[in-house]
Formats: structure tokens, C-alpha cells, sequence
């Protein structure tokens, strides 16, 4: 076939063989399980507590929640990705987020958002080799009288132009409030 | 009952059935994906959206609510008053196909799904033919999400059926939603992909053409496609489905909506399991002793061998083992034949494949009456129907055991032999047992080492060549049609089997049922599935 398939036949990173999920990490999600009525609510919970863990939540960590909660992957799959808090692959010591919402993109988030791909090379919701800045966008991040913003980890940056990318981008507190 | 007014017609319904189920089925015409008769209501599809007469909360009156209301959620209550055509209604259905087209590509002429979608149909009855849409759409890889399945997510207009029916019918979850909002997409887990055993039916249920099916992946158009209403062979449960042919070849079956059997679904084994029909290996002409002759001569020949078998102490010596893959309508027409000759022929019960267990879905149900579809382990369709005509015609009987025992010690002279499976069937214990009978007559759809040794083999057809009626484990009898001529030299058994019994001209499976109905009592209530609204099958 011409076109370019995806195939879902083959596991997306063989296993090694061991665990992700230490038995430390697994008694943290049990710390959960007396506040919900069932395992399967636990989800988020345990989403939660592996980002903080490894930085991210890989495929081999969604089967052995999934285990452990007893939720089949796909569920977890399908809950985790509905959040764009959680990452699947790796993910940049620090995150800007852009906002795409109605009163920044009518003050040129496009445009913001083209310069950082420029800046760092780098498409929406990807990570720079060196590990150390990943790009995405979001709805609203509650600034709207300041457009177009965008968010480096816990610091909002408002009004930002084009030509402030690289400036931003060059000091080291950025991230900082 | 409840009486509700739908569009000023009043409409008799059972309480809490679904409005929309209860519209379309009294035929209505209400757009809709998301709802399945087998499946959880998530009223996702906004398409259904009708309105409906309330209580104002300050005067008192029945007015007609501001909000439309999804008619797959509300079930029918005595009295209600509802309408799918007013203009706010309409309204709705023009702006949710608005947004349904937004991204889908205009890929009808390479779209399996074309002629069969319901995306085309609603566009052409209640969407726009222009686009507003001057961005470019979002463009998506296409998934392999099984090795029986494709998915084009392009097409997708997310009904989740597909996820629900993994869920809540196969109980295996591979397929799921990822992300959300309009970068939703369907996908399976990388690695657990969809491979459980009713896979086939995603691609059913799939009211687009996101889900397409590897096998019949640009095969035929589906307007060239003639549809024939048979029984699937492969179990017991005798799914009742179609069978879509054209050219002299099966292309694919699908399932027939019949909720005393097989409700909505059928197994892959049943919709992928007619290949052999086609097989270049199966036998097409009748062979006396290895050399191929013509009809007439292979039934003369046959009454010679049945007559002197016949004579000696009224056929004791005589055997018929009638297959379950026959309908009983030929083993009917085959005992009496052999019993004219022989009064005293033993009939048998043919060779019953079995599987180790039956297989209840959702996967790790051990309860049959809460499985939504179950596999049998028995691997034919009519051991039942064969069993009450050998009960109805009386006389000395066996089992296949027995028959095969009995061989062994050379009580038989002449058997006459029928198979018809789809698998090599003969095994060295019965070839064995069978190189004690003298003469045999061996009826099959493959050459084996029987029909080598035979002395009279004949041709036997494939289900889809042949018409009549099976029984299924639970005793009900379905009739099934003729989908398929039979191949170039071959007749369909039941054919000859009807010369055979002196009987002329064209054999007619109702013409040979009639004469069976005082002695077959499992024939005289054939249940046919009555035919269902679109969309609710």
C-alpha cells in the first residue's frame, strides 16, 4: 500500500523485561485506593504519581498501571491522552506552552508559536535533543487580556512578540518566577 | 404498550424503547451513528437530535422545549409528543453533517465503504454539497490495527462503536479514543492490537469507511455485490448471514440481524471461513473406479451397487453415515434412497468436529445465558437436523463410533459415504475401520483417501451452491437459499439425490420439506428473522 500506515501489530517499545513500576511507586498509587470506591478510579491518581516519577508516562508504564489497577492499556491509553498534562515520550526540563485560544490568536499566537518552532527547531508537542525545552500549545491559559502568552513551566510570559523568542528563551530564570 | 406522537402520527411502542429505535422503526427517517440496538447509548453523534413537548415550568402549558434532546437517551413514555421535522431540527442535522465533513476527504471513488456509507447518504439528504471549509483538512496515517483490520482514520466520524463493541460484546478492549476534541482519534494500545476472534464485525458496525477489512479491501464495488440469506456452516449456532456474490464468487459475508440466534454478530472463523469454496482442489466430476463418467452413468452405477447390496437379508449389510454438514432436506432425500434399495440400511450419524470448548463472549464468561455471542465447539451446522431425520425414519441406527466399530468387523458390505467439511476429515482409525466394507460410495467436496478407494465417488457442493434447511444446537430449524451455481460439472447434491429417488425435474427445498413435515417434527416452525428497520441491524 502507497500510504503510510501505522502499525499498531507491533509493541511501540519491547519491554526489557523489567519493571518500571518499583514496588516504592506502587505503594505510592496505594496510598489512593482507601479515598475511591474502585481500583479503576485510582487512574488519574497513578497517571499523577508516575509523571512526577520518571517525567513521563511511557507505554510500558500505561500496561503496568494498567495491571496493577486491573484497566485494560487501551483504557489507560485512552484516559491518559485525553489530559495533555501527561507525556507519553520524553519530556523537556522546561515546557512552553502557547495559547491557542480565541483572544491570542486574534493578537498573532501563529506567529509566536512559528518563532519557537524556528527557535528551537522543534514541532508541537516535541522535545529538543538535548532534553532541554519542549514545545505545546493549550486552549486557555487564563491570561486573555495579555495575548498572546505563553507559559515556560510555571511562569507566564504576556504579551509576547516574535522577536522577544530569542531574548526569553536566553535566560537561564525563565522558568522562574 | 405506550402511544407516543411522533411528527403528529401516533405511534405504538413499548415503554422505555429508545425514541429513535422507536422512530426508525416505524419508519421515520432520523439520521444516526452512534446508536446500536447491541450496543451502550452514548448519544455522541448529535445527529438524532429531535424535539419534544414539556411543561412549561411557569404556566403550566405544553410547549415545545427550547433545547433539542438526543431521541437515543430519552426513552418513550405513554403519551409524549415528539418531532424530527421542524425546522430547528433540521437545522441541527445540517450544521452536525456541516461539521462531519469538515476533515473528511473526498475519497468516495477509492472508499470501500461507497454505495454502503452512511456519511454519503446523510450528506446527499441532509448536508450541503459545498464546503465552507477553506483551511486545509487535517490529514491522518492510516492504522493497521489488527492483521484482519484497517482503519482510515480520515474517515472517522467517532461513533465509538468500534470501541464499544470491543467492550461490551468481545470484552477484550483493544480499540479506544485517544486525545480529545479534533485531534480524537480511534487507535489501539501499540502491541495489543485487535485480534480477538469477532473482529469482523468492527468493520460492520462502522457506519463510515474508517474500519475497512483487509480481506475485501478493493475487491468489489458494493453495487455490484447480489446478496443471498443463508445459515454459516461453521458451528452449531448457525448464525444466520448474507452472502455477497458476484461473478460466480463469494467476495465476503456478513451477519443477518436475528435476535433468537446470533443477534447482530457473527465469529471471523464463519466470515472468513468460506475460502474453500474456491479451492482448485475440490472435486468436480463423478469417478467410477478412478475414471471420471458422466452423470447419468455414476447414478446408474450407483443403483447397481445398491440394488444386489440391497437384496442380501434386506440390506442389513448396507450403510448410510449422513453428514452433518448435509441439510436435512438431502439427508432426508439420501436415507430414503439408500433405504428404497436396502429396508434394513443402517442410517449414521456422521463425523461431528468438535473443538475443545465452546467460546463465550465477553472473553471470561463462563455463564452461556450472559454470553452476548457464542462460538460452539461443534464445527457443524446440522448434526440436530440429521439426528431427527434418522429418528423420524426409524430402522437400525449408529452412531459414528458405532458405525466405525461395526466396520471394523465387516458387518457391512456397501456404505455409502458423505462428508462435505471443509478440513481433511478421514483420520487413519476411520480409513482403517473403512477398508473392511467391500464397497463404498463416498459423496465429498475434497478428494481423500475415501473418495481414492471409492467405487463410486461423487461431487459434493459447498453450502453456498446448495439450498435447504439446517438445525441448530437449540433446535431451531433455518431455511437457507442457493447463493452460488454449482461448479462447471458438478451438480447440487440434493439434485441428484432427487433423480436418485425418482423424483423430477427441478429439486426445490420447500417441495422436499412438505413431504418431510409430518415425520420431522423440528421442521414445521422454520424461523426466518423478520427484516429490521436500517441501522437497527
Amino acid at each position: 500500500m502507497a500510504w503510510q500506515v501505522i502499525n499498531r501489530e507491533i509493541a511501540a517499545a519491547p519491554a526489557d523485561g523489567k519493571p518500571l513500576l518499583t514496588e516504592e511507586v506502587k505503594a505510592k498509587i496505594a496510598r489512593f485506593f482507601p479515598k475511591y470506591e474502585t481500583r479503576r478510579a485510582v487512574l488519574i491518581p497513578a497517571l499523577h504519581v508516575v509523571q512526577e516519577t520518571f517525567g513521563n508516562v511511557s507505554y510500558q508504564a500505561m500496561k503496568e498501571i494498567g495491571e496493577f489497577l486491573a484497566v485494560p492499556p487501551s483504557e489507560v491509553l485512552d484516559t491518559m491522552s485525553f489530559y495533555s498534562h501527561f507525556w507519553t515520550g520524553d519530556r523537556g526540563r522546561k515546557v512552553i506552552v502557547v495559547c491557542r485560544s480565541l483572544s491570542c490568536q486574534v493578537m498573532g499566537h501563529e506567529a509566536l508559536l512559528e518563532a519557537l518552532r524556528r527557535h528551537l527547531a522543534i514541532s508541537e508537542h516535541e522535545t529538543t535533543p538535548d532534553g532541554q525545552w519542549s514545545l505545546m500549545t493549550e486552549e486557555c491559559l487564563g491570561a486573555c487580556e495579555h495575548g498572546p502568552c505563553m507559559l515556560i513551566n510555571e511562569r507566564l510570559h504576556a504579551k509576547v512578540r516574535p522577536d522577544d523568542v530569542a531574548r526569553i528563551l536566553a535566560d537561564p530564570n525563565c522558568d522562574k518566577e | 404498550m405506550a402511544m407516543i406522537i411522533i411528527n403528529g402520527r401516533a405511534v405504538e411502542c413499548a415503554e422505555g424503547t429508545p425514541v429513535l429505535k422507536v422512530a426508525v422503526d416505524a419508519g421515520f427517517d432520523v439520521p444516526f451513528y452512534c446508536f446500536h440496538p447491541g450496543l451502550k447509548i452514548v448519544a455522541s453523534c448529535r445527529l438524532c437530535l429531535m424535539e419534544m413537548r414539556s411543561k412549561d415550568p411557569k404556566t403550566g402549558e405544553m410547549v415545545w422545549s427550547p433545547r433539542l434532546i438526543p431521541s437515543c437517551q430519552t426513552p418513550a413514555r405513554d403519551g409524549m409528543e415528539v418531532r424530527f421535522d421542524s425546522p430547528n431540527v433540521r437545522q441541527n442535522q445540517r450544521a452536525v453533517m456541516e461539521d462531519y465533513l469538515l476533515n473528511h476527504p473526498l475519497d468516495c471513488p477509492v472508499c470501500d465503504q461507497a454505495g454502503e456509507c452512511w456519511l454519503q447518504d446523510y450528506s446527499m439528504k441532509y448536508g450541503n454539497a459545498l464546503s465552507r471549509m477553506t483551511e486545509p483538512k487535517t490529514v491522518n496515517p492510516k492504522k493497521s490495527v489488527g492483521s484482519k483490520t484497517l482503519l482510515y482514520q480520515d474517515r472517522c466520524v467517532l461513533c465509538s462503536r468500534c470501541v464499544r463493541f470491543c467492550r461490551e460484546v468481545a470484552g477484550t478492549n483493544e480499540l479506544c479514543v485517544i486525545r480529545r476534541s479534533s485531534y480524537a482519534e480511534i487507535d489501539a494500545f501499540p502491541g495489543i492490537p485487535l485480534e480477538n476472534k469477532l473482529q469482523g464485525n468492527v468493520v460492520d458496525i462502522c457506519p463510515v469507511g474508517a474500519l475497512l477489512d483487509k480481506d475485501f479491501l478493493y475487491k468489489q464495488r458494493v453495487w455490484y455485490l447480489k446478496t443471498s440469506k443463508s445459515i454459516c456452516p461453521n458451528c452449531s449456532t448457525g448464525c444466520t448471514i448474507c452472502i455477497d456474490h458476484n461473478n460466480g464468487r463469494v467476495w465476503r459475508l456478513r451477519p443477518r440481524t436475528n435476535r433468537k440466534v446470533n443477534t447482530w454478530w457473527i465469529c471471523d472463523e464463519g466470515r472468513f471461513g468460506w475460502k474453500y469454496v474456491h479451492s482448485n482442489q475440490r472435486l468436480l466430476a463423478p469417478m467410477l473406479k478412478g475414471a471420471r463418467v458422466t452423470w447419468d452413468a455414476a447414478l446408474a452405477a450407483a443403483q447397481q451397487l445398491l440394488a444386489p447390496a440391497g437384496k442380501a437379508q434386506q440390506g442389513k449389510g448396507v450403510a448410510v453415515v449422513l453428514s452433518p454438514m448435509m441439510a436435512c432436506e438431502e439427508a432426508w432425500l439420501l436415507a430414503k434412497v439408500v433405504r428404497a434399495a436396502a429396508p434394513q440400511a443402517t442410517l449414521v450419524t456422521g463425523f461431528v468436529p468438535k473443538a475443545s470448548a465452546d467460546e463465550l463472549f465477553p472473553v471470561g464468561l463462563t455463564d452461556q445465558a450472559k454470553a452476548k455471542f457464542i462460538i460452539r465447539a461443534e464445527k457443524c451446522p446440522n448434526r440436530c437436523g440429521v439426528e431427527a431425520v434418522c429418528k423420524a425414519l426409524g430402522g437400525p441406527q449408529a452412531t459414528f463410533a458405532d458405525f466405525l466399530a461395526k466396520a471394523k468387523q465387516g458387518t457391512f458390505a456397501l456404505a455409502w459415504i458423505v462428508g462435505g467439511y471443509s478440513q481433511e476429515w478421514v483420520t487413519r482409525d476411520c480409513s482403517d475401520a473403512l477398508s473392511k466394507v467391500s464397497q463404498l460410495i463416498v459423496q465429498d467436496i475434497f478428494p481423500s483417501s475415501l473418495s481414492a478407494r471409492a467405487d463410486l465417488a461423487l461431487p459434493s457442493c459447498a453450502w453456498v451452491e446448495r439450498e435447504g434447511t439446517f438445525v441448530n444446537h437449540a433446535g431451531i430449524a433455518q431455511p437457507f437459499d442457493r447463493a452460488l451455481p454449482p461448479p462447471v460439472g458438478c451438480q447440487q447434491d440434493s439434485q441428484y439425490l432427487y433423480r436418485l429417488a425418482g423424483m423430477e425435474g427441478l429439486y426445490r427445498a420447500e417441495k422436499v420439506r412438505e413431504q418431510m413435515l409430518d415425520k420431522v417434527a423440528e421442521l414445521r416452525d422454520l424461523w426466518t428473522p423478520p427484516a429490521e428497520a436500517r441501522g437497527m441491524h
